[in-house]
């Protein structure tokens, strides 16, 4: 692999004057980029320098974590110019282990707001320029520069050139946010800094994960931080690294995450510029972990979990099994009370492994539905649909519209009557028991199973343990002293009763998570759900009326399939549906309150004495949409607009419309979004408000009216 | 029948076990990751080193007990280092302090396959080549002792008073840049420390963030 002596020598002197020379390959394509066609004197505009990497290169941020050097531009710019200072988007962990860098993969724009002279002269082309030099990384790194140019003419009024109104967007949606509503603090703790983020009150999304990205070099170890929600707010320890001897006052930076800093699918990246305060004690990470931290969520559910597995004793699919079970054990009961005790330790180890393979059936599920893409929030909408179609199924079978695991059953019942017993039966025929329960979930066991699967693994795994005790301690108890076997009930008619009865607890708990469903969807939602639901229904009818043992075994497996897709296509449809549907207020507000805009209608309405609000909005722009969803949509904007007789006009500028482009150039906007306030008062200037709404801002700026 | 089914649930049972064993794991690791890298404090007895040179010389960092010992971490591919290589910067000052009596070890900590990695033979070449004057190059293949001293970057230098303390750790000089001609006008960090400490007093600048490339770890 290596080159001779004299070669490598000579490959040497070579690669060091290429470097110097720059004649290497680059592996970054550079280009300028300005966001205006024409520009106008004293009026500042963007321009973007675009870096876009080959394929596994990557460059730096302003801090390039353990290694690298940022990139840097140096302008030459004609006489009265000024360029500003670089706009960086958010960068992203390029982990090379142990070490980690802060930059780009992929496509990166750099965004710079440039301000020309007053004084200058009308029609002339102007050419902008800039020498950009970067580090470019593979495993390998390779210095790159290069010098990019841009001409722009200079006319009275400056114009936005359309082909670029969505590459600048998208840049922009970028950049981090002012943290605005969210509220910062941070503490400085030993060897640690401790960050603590206080989301706004309209912001009812979690955000599940979170990365920091310090912009002052030598400041902290660039190991990942923890996030974990505490007390309503979430906290970040941040391991300092001693490299830079100065003193850190102040933590400055950026934190990303991909759950969105507005609600999910809103701006991934804002920023943090904060005083540190005092000491707090304790150690880095001494925090509780997630699980204990769900408020209290936890021990309530293996609460509910227990005894929803003591239920699960009742059900008509575990009864007649443990009854026999018992009775065959009681047929023991001279026998010693340690053979006793063992046989009823290795049921209950049964069950208990029978609940841990459920456990990780869900946790392998889940973590298969992760890797593509799924998330299990319990707020999320197709996680409720899902949810409501598994229940309504339970229910069905709970009724008896179908059965499930009936040779199981037999299995169970075959397996009781033996005699002769071990430990060694005894734990088969626990592990046996539970399996035959899983059909007849209880509905404690239901909302159990669904809060387990939003949870991480050891949640999941406490409550499915919980669930299991449950269900083996009326065994153990029976075991324990026979005697109680006198208060047993008969098996009879009453446990198929019982069953159904459970069966409309779980109908109830259904229209419980569609009416969840409509709070988030709206009434369309539902309407899908129970659609779907229906579908679901005749499905499960199909199981229950062909999938019989009266029917040949072509027949039962012709209505298994015919069932199957039927009930899975139908709840698939409905977790899919929810995911994608548009949150209704939007809608509401989309096609109730806001007309089309025209300057005409305008001036029509603030002539007839009502205040005017205008969104400027576009499809392809993020923040706009965001702004839309977390501001224009809220019930207290809405009921304010109402207030004060606002009339709410919606400019859509998706395919660049020059009506509207003309509008935003008159107000001095080259670009969405943008929200105008204009009061009745004709006289009175527009107001503009600021690019990233909160239902604060514009209810303040509606008082102001 | 019924053995499939108790084997398929002991089975998922495992697996479930397997799953959390593993995300605890994983927890551990990325805590294990985020200290792989050692950080030793200036003002504390630098970690204990032990490598061999390319010439099959055997070094260990306690034989220089009473001598100062700069160490410099190396890949010649690196465009850092071939800044201050390219320029005669790196030589230079190992020159000036060798002549001060200082015992200079430059290591290189690629990984075998990556670059700046050499076999013995071509280190000796470069070593000429290069008109280097260090003591020794020291290879340093597995990684241990680039991560026992957190060496990030290439270059990124230490020096080690005659007692053995980490007295200077970082940079080499104030330019981070690939650009030979931010060489003259930099501070060298690394003869500032040297002469402040061998004149009695105190570093004032004890400690820098190292810029570079990444080392080539394993």
């Amino acid at each position: 692999m290596l080159p001779s002596r004299p070669l490598l020598s000579a490959v040497a002197l070579v690669c060091l004057s290429a470097t110097l020379h720059g004649d290497e390959p680059s592996h970054v394509k550079v280009a300028l980029i300005p966001e205006v066609r024409t520009i106008a004197p004293g009026a500042p505009f963007s321009v973007a320098v675009r870096l876009k990497m080959d394929p596994r290169w990557h460059t730096y941020w302003i801090n390039p974590g353990d290694s690298g050097a940022p990139t840097q531009i140096k302008w030459n710019l004609p006489p009265g110019f000024e360029a500003g200072p670089i706009q960086w988007p958010h960068p992203q962990r390029i982990e090379l282990p142990p070490l980690v860098s802060f930059g780009y993969e992929g496509e990166a724009a750099l965004l710079v707001r440039i301000t020309p002279p007053r004084d200058l002269k009308i029609g002339e082309r102007v050419t902008l320029a800039a020498h950009v030099s970067w580090l470019e990384c593979e495993e390998l790194c390779v210095p790159g520069e290069t010098t990019v140019s841009a001409v722009v003419q200079t006319e009275p009024q400056a114009e936005n050139d359309p082909t670029h109104a969505i590459f600048f967007s998208e840049a922009r949606a970028r950049l981090p946010l002012d943290s605005g509503d969210w509220k910062f603090a941070a503490g400085s703790g030993r060897g640690f800094v401790r960050l603590t983020a206080t989301p706004p009150l309209w912001l009812k999304d979690q955000v599940a994960e979170a990365a920091f990205f310090p912009e002052t070099l030598g400041q902290f170890s660039n190991g990942r931080g923890s996030w974990d929600r505490r007390d309503g707010a979430y906290v970040m320890d941040l391991p300092q690294s001693d490299e830079s001897t100065a003193p850190v006052r102040r933590l400055t930076g950026v934190l990303v995450s991909k759950s969105g800093w507005r609600g999910p699918g809103s701006e991934r990246a804002i920023r943090v510029d904060v005083e540190i305060g005092s000491e707090i004690a304790g150690s880095a990470g001494a925090l509780p972990g997630p699980a204990a931290s769900a408020s209290g969520g936890l021990p309530g559910a293996i609460g509910l979990a227990f005894i929803g597995g003591l239920l699960l004793n009742l059900m008509p699919c575990v009864f007649p099994v443990l009854s026999i079970k018992v009775l065959s054990l009681a047929g023991q009961a001279d026998a010693p009370m340690r053979a006793r005790m063992r046989n009823a330790g290795a049921y209950t180890l049964g069950v208990l492994v029978a609940f841990w393979a459920l456990a990780g059936l869900l946790i392998a599920l889940r973590a298969g539905g992760e890797q593509l893409g799924w998330g299990f929030q319990l707020q999320s909408p197709p996680v409720i649909a899902g949810l409501a179609s598994l229940f309504f199924l339970i229910a069905l079978n709970l009724f008896g519209v179908f059965e499930v695991g009936m040779s199981l059953t037999r299995l169970g019942g075959r397996n009781a009557g033996k005699s002769g017993e071990g430990a060694g039966a005894s734990f088969s025929s626990g592990l046996l028991a539970t399996i035959v329960a899983t059909p007849c979930t209880a509905p404690f066991m239901g909302s159990a199973l669904g809060f387990a699967l939003t949870q991480p693994a050891p949640a999941a795994l406490a409550i499915f343990t919980s669930l299991g005790a449950g269900m083996a301690v009326p065994f153990v108890a029976l075991a324990a002293s026979p005697r109680l076997l006198r208060f047993l009930p008969r098996p009879g008619a009453w446990m198929e009763t019982m069953k159904q009865g459970l069966g409309f607890l779980l109908a109830a708990t259904v229209v419980w998570l569609a009416w969840v469903l409509g709070q988030q969807t709206g009434s369309d939602g539902v309407a899908m759900l129970l659609a779907a639901l229906v579908v679901q229904a005749v499905g499960a009818w199909v199981l229950g009326k062909w999938a019989v043992m009266t029917r040949s075994a072509a027949v039962r497996r012709t209505a298994g399939i015919v069932a199957a897709v039927l009930i899975v296509g139908s709840a698939a449809a409905a977790v899919k549906l929810a995911g994608s549907g548009a949150p209704p207020a939007l809608e509401t507000a989309a096609t109730e309150t806001w007309e089309p805009y025209s300057e005409a209608r305008v001036n029509e309405l603030r002539a007839a004495g009502r205040p005017v609000f205008v969104d400027f909005g576009a499809a392809w722009c993020l923040t706009c949409q965001v702004n839309e969803r977390v501001a224009l949509a809220a019930a207290p904007v809405l009921a304010k607009f109402r207030e004060k007789n606002v009339a709410t006009l919606k400019a859509d500028w998706t395919s660049r419309d020059p009506a509207i482009t003309q509008a935003l150039t008159k107000l001095g906007r080259s670009g969405v979004p943008t929200y105008v306030l204009y009061s009745k008062d004709a006289s009175a200037p527009p107001r503009l408000l600021p690019e990233v709404l909160t239902p604060t801002l514009v209810i303040d700026a509606l008082d102001k009216l | 029948m019924k053995k499939a089914v108790i084997a398929a649930v002991i089975l998922f049972a495992g697996l479930a076990i397997w799953a959390i064993a593993a995300k605890v794991a994983e927890a551990d690791k990325t805590e294990s990751f985020a200290n792989a890298l050692a950080e030793p404090s200036v003002g504390n007895p630098a970690p204990a080193l032990t490598l061999t040179d390319t010439k099959g010389k055997q070094h260990n960092l306690a034989d220089y007990k009473g001598k100062y010992v700069v160490l410099e971490w190396v890949n010649f591919g690196c465009p850092f280092v071939k800044k201050h290589y390219g320029s005669g910067n790196m030589q230079a000052t190992q020159k000036k302090a060798v002549d001060k009596g200082v015992v200079w070890l430059s290591v290189c900590s690629s990984a075998e396959g990556k670059q700046g990695h050499m076999a013995a033979d071509d280190w000796n070449q470069e070593i000429a080549d290069r008109k280097m004057s260090s003591t020794a190059v020291l290879i340093d293949e597995s990684g241990t002792v680039g991560k026992t001293y957190g060496a990030k970057t290439t270059p990124h230098m230490y020096i080690v008073n005659p007692d053995g303390v980490l007295i200077y750790k970082g940079a080499i000089d104030d330019k981070p840049s690939t650009n030979q001609d931010d060489v003259p006008g930099a501070r060298n960090h690394v003869l500032a420390a040297l002469d402040e400490s061998m004149a009695g007093k105190p570093v004032s600048t004890a400690s820098t963030t190292p810029y570079g490339c990444s080392v080539k770890y394993k």
